[in-house]
């Protein structure tokens, strides 16, 4: 398909917020320990560069002094090369700028007001809005931010964006709800949701794709994380996917994680530029089940996109051994019966795990996917 | 628990079938204590409150049944899954077509249950107040379905082996004065059990009637349309078994008379807009002049805690308002 090497490595969402970025961001001296860990950060990665002013400002105790803009690009450059450092082949700010990847998008849109936080799982929570009215982009998102990553990327940017699915899943439907008719059953949650689905596609996430490619953004990563919630609306997903990317010309990655995949076959594979699935896996595979399995189904439908292969549970501390993800790799290449379209990647984004881990698990990745390219190109040692 | 409403002929009896959201106050506390950033005492504090919060909403409400919120409680298997003996707690899971999680139970030998386990782990408002509350359980082939079983046991014998076990759970509540017990059953009618399967629900539901000793028995099913499932729903040996309208053809519910009470769950946490108490209450006389069960059971469909706190109260408000316009006269 390409001349890239075996099992390239790619990043796949957000990372934990450092110390010494929330601070700063909110006007606070650093604290120690937040001293302590941007002089460490900075004296490993050699980040600061040309914002080495910004970096000093805040050593001084002078967050206030330097605002909440440049120690965001401060914190875009850590995270550059941070996944730079740890040797990924495609690499993103770590979406430093972002609270997180509903509520910053739909902020940008007008249509929606938000109600009150919602729980996920455990403790983890988010903030839902309802959408009272027809959904218009304000003002395409994301731009300057690639803008930065374009400027100072040293690998290949990969920019993420939240699909029109998982943004319509995730709001309150009370607009278009409000325009069916009758009881608010099933069939009519269905037709609204669509109408949902199709405006914030065509009105707010294709403008803002545009203005990105427009820009110089050459792979972009569409996350339905929600696209596995409601199977049953597999085709909802493509057709959002479907305008969102209409007439648009960027090597397209769709990524969806914690989902039944077979439910969306062969639905999914309906998402005419779509060029990657990103799908997490790892969080299911143990010693007696094959979370990697499901790649079969691929092959049988006789697709033939790329794979960014989830190697990485992100929701476990326990730090994956090379050879556990070497294994892993080559599983997973069997089922699909071509390493060639493998890429690797976290399940989804590190950013509930400390930097620490998150780091220790993306070398393990990058040295697995070597030990994997390597088994491969010498398959006799 | 407290006497139903009669609304023009029908006995009716409202309360909440699942988990309340968690105040702001509660989200802000527990993400600290996550991050390490205040302490399990203060976090129990606001527990504490928040429970009493949710209590008194129910009480203001005139609710038949009250749950205090079940606030704490991470997912509806993690009060076994972490106290019973066969488990250990495995990966992060789809909790049916929503955007909540569940960390699914592993299931490594035959299940051993832990005498008062589970009644500690209740909020502690509803043990002070016992026979008004609604204890609230994972139905046995619910449980048995989600969880990943590696003990060997067929998922018929577990089915039964869960029903017996969730059984001795509701004996040892009935003892502590609890009336009312829900066994939460979604895939019940997400993926209706046929051949050995069904029989073992039945039998697994026959173990939990004779250990309840008199006290109600509800099943609770939600996440898709009933009506494939009511052949064996009309056969569980229970006092009251409820279905989701946002899911259910009402149309699909079939006629009948007696039998169990018919539990109808009226409001949509998976939408913000306020049923109209009106059309609600028409919808309810309808299915009641259809079916005549003993009573009404009226309640969320899904768990409420879909929805952040302030539309969660709202829509609770529903509920107490469809219960009047049923009283005032609701007409099919």
């Amino acid at each position: 398909m390409t001349d890239r090497k075996l099992f390239p490595a790619q990043e796949i969402g957000s990372l934990a917020k450092p110390r010494w970025q929330i601070l700063a961001q909110r006007g606070e001296p650093l604290d120690a320990r937040a001293r302590a860990e941007l002089s460490a950060a900075d004296g490993r990665l050699s980040f600061a560069g040309p914002l080495a002013p910004v970096r000093d400002a805040l050593l001084d105790g002078r967050s206030r002094e330097v605002g909440p803009d440049a120690v965001r690009d401060l914190a875009a450059l850590y995270f550059l090369r941070y996944l730079e450092e740890a040797g990924l082949d495609r690499v993103y700010d770590g979406e430093a700028r972002r609270i997180e990847m509903y509520e910053y998008p739909i902020r940008q849109m007008h249509g929606f007001r938000f109600l009150g936080h919602v729980r996920s799982f455990d403790a983890k929570y988010y903030l839902k809005a309802a959408v009272t009215d027809e959904v218009r982009l304000e003002r395409p998102y994301h731009v300057e931010e690639f803008d930065f990553v374009r400027a100072h990327a040293r690998a290949e940017p990969k920019l993420p964006i939240t699909g029109p699915y998982t943004l319509a899943d995730w709001s309150y439907n009370e607009y278009y709800l409000a325009r069916q008719a009758g009881w608010k059953g099933r069939s009519a949650r269905r037709a609204a949701q669509r109408d949902f689905v199709v405006d914030l596609a065509r009105r707010a996430i294709r403008p803002t794709l545009a203005a990105l490619i427009e820009h110089g953004s050459r792979v972009i990563q569409i996350d339905e994380p929600a696209a596995g919630t409601h199977p049953d609306e597999a085709d909802l997903v493509v057709e959002g996917f479907n305008a969102a990317t209409d007439g648009l010309d960027a090597e397209f990655i769709m990524h969806i994680c914690f989902s039944n995949y077979r439910d969306l076959l062969p639905t999914l594979l309906e998402a005419k530029r779509c060029r990657q699935w990103a799908w997490e896996f790892a969080n299911r595979d143990s010693n007696d089940h094959d979370g990697y399995e499901v790649l079969r189904a691929l092959r049988d439908y006789g697709d033939s996109r790329e794979v960014g292969l989830g190697v990485l549970d992100v929701h476990r501390d326990t730090v994956e051994t090379p050879e556990r993800v070497a294994e892993r790799i080559g599983r997973a290449a069997k089922h699909l019966g071509d390493p060639g379209r493998i890429w690797v990647n976290p399940d989804c984004g590190l950013r509930t795990r400390s930097l620490e881990v998150a780091r220790a698990k993306l070398g393990a990745m990058v040295e697995g996917a070597a030990l994997a390219r390597a088994a491969y190109e010498n398959p006799r040692r | 628990m407290a006497a139903p409403s009669l609304a023009r002929g029908m006995l009716v009896r409202t309360g909440l079938t699942g988990p309340f959201p968690r105040s702001e106050a509660l989200v802000a506390a527990t993400r600290d204590l996550d991050r390490g950033r205040t302490t399990p005492e203060a976090v129990e504090a606001i527990y504490a409150v928040s429970e009493g919060e949710v209590l008194a909403l129910e009480h203001r409400l005139g609710l038949d049944t009250v749950t205090a919120g079940y606030l704490r409680p991470s997912d509806l298997f993690r009060p076994f899954a972490e106290t019973w003996e066969g488990f250990t707690v495995g990966p992060l899971t789809r909790w049916f077509e929503t955007n909540t999680f569940y960390r699914q139970p592993i299931l490594h030998a035959p299940p051993v249950r832990v005498p008062g386990a589970f009644a500690a782990r209740l909020p502690p408002p509803l043990r002070a107040e016992p026979t008004r509350a609604r204890a609230i359980l994972p139905g046995p082939y619910t449980f048995a379905g989600l969880l990943d079983n590696r003990s060997g046991e067929t998922e018929p014998a577990l089915i039964h082996r869960l029903g017996r076990l969730l059984g001795e759970e509701a004996r040892e509540l009935r003892a502590a004065g609890f009336s009312s017990v829900q066994f939460t059953e979604p895939l019940l009618v997400v993926r209706p059990p046929e051949g050995p399967r069904a029989e073992a629900v039945v039998a697994g539901y026959r173990e939990i009637r004779s250990a309840l000793n008199g006290g109600t028995s509800i099943v609770w099913t939600y996440g898709a349309d009933a009506g494939p499932a009511y052949p064996l729903l009309e056969r569980l040996p229970v006092s009251v078994v409820g279905v989701d309208l946002a899911d259910t053809d009402p149309e699909g519910i079939p006629e009948g008379r007696g039998g169990a009470g018919l539990g109808l769950g009226v409001i949509d946490p998976r939408t913000t807009l306020a049923e109209d108490p009106a059309e609600v209450a028409r919808l309810v006389r309808a299915l009641y002049e259809r079916r005549r069960p003993p009573e009404i059971w009226l309640g969320g469909g899904m768990p409420l805690d879909l929805l952040p706190y302030e539309p969660a109260t709202r829509k609770v408000e529903v509920l107490a308002a469809v219960r009047e316009a049923l009283a005032a006269g609701g007409r099919p």
